[in-house]
């Protein structure tokens, strides 16, 4: 057992944990975090990415540990005071989302994408989920959200 | 602006945000592996590595002296302690005459293991994993009994006996059609076209596995939190199984679904165990499938090979359609699994079209895979398959363009109700006008400048249609829902319909603002508890045209019943009290009572009225899909660069919603044509494809993007919404819309009516073979 100390969603925590325990159980389980996801065993559907410090990551693959002293951002800490993210109320408007279960996931991959590149093409927005498998929808509304998310933010930022 | 106005918003027919999204967006949705009970254990399933094996020996002593280790269960032990196999009460005949031959799917096989990765041993322990360490310790020793995973070689001499009763591996059979009208047909037919299809076994794959949590509450109840589209199913299979609680004492209940496509239809056989345990154990117990249980044991799609014909005469009338099929419906036919090949996709077979011969030839074949189930269209994509690949290949013997072809055929309005030669009455359907929508918005006319366009970047262009229909409403057409008035200000709708993923609760509310004329906020869809609502569930695109039928139903009772309540309270008579927003007055006063406020005036302090609706039949919902591709030559590889549907489904209540459906539901049928595929190894029967590394599935790369219209001008006249089922729409037409175009490319760049040669999934490897002359040979060897 060994004690990590990350900031999680803006917050210090420190929590004691078992050095195998892999980033999306400590998520899921001791901080009950529970948006972000698990839908395979082998890291390609993506709906457990979160970002740490600022880039995407799935959490499925990366050991707690490796977090020391980073900072963790889930779909939990996506909302500023009260108010949902722009990729957030993207999603809702566009209808980028059906069953909800990969969509934590597409989400932190677009905030992350969108952190770095605020006017992607559409391809430049296909390759930025390229890692995370939707079922429902066929990804044409979530395109759609990430584009509109990208234009609120300019608007936001001018 | 008045509330009037402001609830109208809301309503069916508009656009709105869906009620469920605000919580799964923030990553507060309700998944049922989100819920941990206090005391919690975990169950691991140990799986057969052997795709037809004896279980000779179990030895359980070591996994049982591991740490946290609570029980091991083997299939022997459940049998002794009473735990029963799913019935299936499968309703066709075998070749032999007999009833349908199926061993029964056992929680964990007690004596043989039929397919590779078939429960055979569970272990339940304090954390998972100590029950994932000591699964391993579980030491079994099988016989190997030789294995077959073909529905073609199953059905050989010589091939492995799956289950005794089916010497032949044939579950069930049926012909459909009249043999000796069909052998005139095509001796007096001017053309007659011939192909071999293979409908390819697909991974339904919801983004959320199964996934359950039972426990024995406090009086003794087995409750049961599950991720199903079928509650009531899993309550009743569960009282059916497993000793000791009857169907009131068992309580499902439903969060959030990931997904379910018709895979999470019911319960499972580990469900079985997991609720054994829970009982036996006093102890609440989860499992939570991982991705490559799904691969190997959640109800697989599809699988079926398909010899068809079709004869017409000189003018393109179709004749008669011949059709042979052999389904792979795994090591065990379930009652869907067998259904679907042998009824369901047969009530479809003539689809549009007015054919008046049919010769069907249908097998249940049992081998050594995953047993099959519902999925996505269930029976009918596969069945619109075959007649518009046939469709297709018709009009290029007859160098007709396929879309004049389907016109020459197509069942006129003048025609309904129509009969097909299955006894499916058609209500509606203007199909001719979908067609010529569909063209327009597709700009039919305009491909050969858009081909060379493309053949001048040195690809291949080609452009495939799909015109169909499709049953809906899974056989269950009645639903009952309950309105309950709040005195807090909610209207609860309590439905036994349940949401997975397709935003049912949004357009339920929006069917109660209809009524209420409240803000949609008051309402809230309550779904997913056996103790509140029992039904069929969700499945067979059913949900709108039932239980919204009933919604408002139960809604328009709920408004005459509450008028009285508030002529007593008002002392006014019935007569003269009027309903407008959340609000009773008496005409001609300014004396009124708010809607809620009644409600804490009654007995109980609320209103609860329950509304019955039973569609008159199934709804037959329309399309015509039309998809360009491009071909690169080089590496085979298939682009969808144009994709246009025009859709007849009657009345919609959320036209977002809808839209979601057909184009979602259009790329599951896009992931079968160009690049999902179950395989399985031929000799040993271990599964090729057991995590998306293998099974490809669509990506955000898929395609461009899509135009797709709906028509909404012919309501359904059988039920009291107008409402056509949507849900599997666009999976069954993009499937053939697909193929085609690729087929049409192919068969431009040289390879004429070899291209029909080609079968899914249309992997770049397979187009590119196929432009060297490389073809699978006949599917019945």
């Amino acid at each position: 057992m060994t004690t990590l100390h990350a900031t999680v969603n803006g917050k210090p925590v420190e929590v004691p944990i078992e050095p195998q325990v892999l980033l999306v159980d400590l998520l899921r389980g001791p901080l009950r975090l529970t948006g972000t996801h698990v839908g395979c065993d082998t890291t390609q559907c993506g709906a457990c990415t979160v970002l740490v410090d600022g880039e995407s990551v799935k959490s499925c693959t990366m050991l707690a540990i490796q977090a020391e002293g980073r900072a963790i951002t889930t779909i939990e800490g996506l909302a500023q005071d009260g108010a949902m993210h722009p990729v957030q109320e993207a999603f809702i408007a566009c209808h980028g989302l059906q069953c909800g279960f990969c969509t934590p996931g597409m989400i932190m991959a677009a905030t992350c994408l969108l952190s770095k590149n605020p006017k992607p093409s559409e391809a430049q927005i296909v390759h930025g989920l390229e890692g995370n498998i939707c079922r429902c929808t066929g990804y044409v509304n979530i395109v759609e959200s990430v584009r509109t998310a990208a234009a609120a933010m300019a608007k936001e930022a001018a | 602006m008045s509330s009037v106005l402001e609830a109208s918003r809301f309503g069916s027919g508009k656009t709105v945000r869906r009620i469920e999204d605000p919580a799964l967006v923030a990553g507060k949705g309700q998944f049922t592996d989100d819920l941990n009970r206090p005391d919690q254990t975990h169950l691991v399933f140990l799986r057969s590595p052997y795709a037809h094996a004896r279980i000779v020996s179990v030895d359980a002593s070591a996994a049982l002296a591991m740490p946290g280790v609570l029980a091991v269960y083997s299939g022997a032990d459940l049998v002794q302690a009473g735990v029963k196999p799913i019935a299936a009460p499968i309703p066709f005949p075998r070749p032999d005459g007999k009833p349908a031959a199926t061993e029964l799917r056992h929680g964990l096989a007690p004596e043989v293991a039929r397919y590779v990765g078939e429960a055979v041993a569970a272990v339940v322990a304090e954390t998972l994993e100590q029950a994932r360490a000591a699964v391993d310790a579980v030491m079994i020793d099988y016989e190997d009994l030789g294995s077959v995973i073909d529905p073609v070689r199953a059905i050989a001499p010589g091939a492995p006996v799956i289950c005794p009763a089916a010497p032949d591996n044939i579950a069930a059979q049926m012909r459909h059609g009249d043999a000796a009208a069909a052998d005139a047909a095509f001796a007096r037919a001017a053309h007659t076209v011939a192909l071999d299809i293979v409908n390819q076994r697909l991974a339904p794959s919801p983004m959320e596995p199964r996934v359950a949590l039972m426990e024995v509450n406090a009086e003794g109840r087995l409750i049961v939190q599950i991720s199903n589209q079928m509650p009531t199913a899993v309550r009743d299979t569960l009282a059916a199984c497993v000793p000791g609680p009857s169907q009131e004492n068992i309580r499902v209940l439903v969060g959030d679904v990931g997904g379910g496509f018709g895979m999470k239809g019911g319960p499972h056989p580990e469900d079985i165990v997991l609720a054994h345990a829970a009982l036996s154990l006093k102890r609440p117990v989860k499992w939570c499938a991982q991705r490559i249980e799904e691969f190997l044991s959640a109800a697989a799609g599809r699988d079926q090979v398909t010899h068809c014909q079709m004869a017409l005469d000189a003018d393109g009338k179709v004749l008669a359609l011949r059709v042979k099929t052999l389904a792979n419906v795994g090591a065990y036919g379930t009652m869907a699994g067998v259904l679907i090949p042998l009824l369901v996709g047969p009530w479809v077979t003539t689809s549009i079209y007015d054919i008046p011969t049919i010769d069907l030839h249908l097998s249940a074949v049992l081998c050594n895979t995953a047993p099959t189930g519902a999925y996505r269209g269930a029976g009918r994509p596969e069945a619109i398959y075959i007649v518009e690949r046939l469709m297709d290949a018709a009009a290029r013997e007859m160098k007709l363009d396929p879309a004049e072809l389907r016109r020459r055929n197509m069942i006129r309005p003048e025609q309904m109700p129509y009969t097909n030669p299955m006894a499916q009455v058609y209500d509606t359907g203007q199909f001719e006008k979908m067609l010529d929508q569909g063209l327009a918005l597709a700009d039919w006319n305009g491909f050969d400048a858009r081909r060379a366009e493309t053949e001048k970047k040195g690809l291949l262009r080609g452009r495939g249609i799909a015109t169909f229909l499709e049953w809906t409403g899974g056989g269950a057409l009645q639903e009952s829902v309950t309105v309950d008035i709040k005195p807090d200000g909610f209207i609860d709708l309590i439905c036994a319909t349940q949401g997975m993923g397709q935003g049912i609760a949004t357009s339920y509310a929006q069917l109660a603002v209809d009524t209420f004329g409240v803000p949609i906020e008051r309402i809230r869809v309550l779904l997913g508890d056996t103790d509140r609502a029992n039904g069929f569930g969700s499945a067979g695109s059913r949900s709108l045209f039932t239980a919204g039928a009933a919604v408002k139903i139960a809604s328009d009772k709920t408004i005459e019943h509450a008028k009285g309540l508030a002529a007593e309270a008002l002392e006014a008579p019935a007569a003269d009290i009027e309903y407008v927003a959340g609000r009773f007055s008496v005409a001609g006063t300014d004396l009124g009572i708010g809607l809620f406020e009644l409600a804490g005036k009654q007995a109980g302090a609320h209103i609860a009225v329950s509304g019955d609706s039973t569609a008159a039949a199934p709804s037959w919902p329309n399309a015509c899909h039309v998809c360009e591709v491009e071909i690169d030559p080089g590496t085979g590889g298939v682009e969808i660069v144009a994709y246009a549907s025009v859709n007849d489904i009657g009345r919609v209540v959320s036209p977002t919603i809808v839209r979601g459906q057909i184009e979602g539901g259009a790329v599951q049928g896009i992931g079968q044509a160009l690049c999902e595929n179950v395989v399985y190894d031929p000799e040993t029967g271990q599964l090729l494809t057991a995590s998306f590394m293998d099974y490809a599935m669509p990506r955000a790369d898929v395609f461009k993007g899509f135009k797709t219209v709906f028509d909404t001008s012919v309501p359904c006249l059988t039920n009291a919404l107008g409402a056509k089922g949507v849900g599997e729409l666009g999976t069954i037409g993009a499937t053939p819309a697909v193929v085609n175009a690729v087929v049409d490319a192919l068969a431009h760049a040289g390879l004429g009516r070899d291209a029909e040669r080609v079968q899914m999934p249309l992997t770049g490897e397979r187009v590119w073979r196929a432009l060297k002359g490389e073809f699978a040979g006949p599917v019945f060897g």
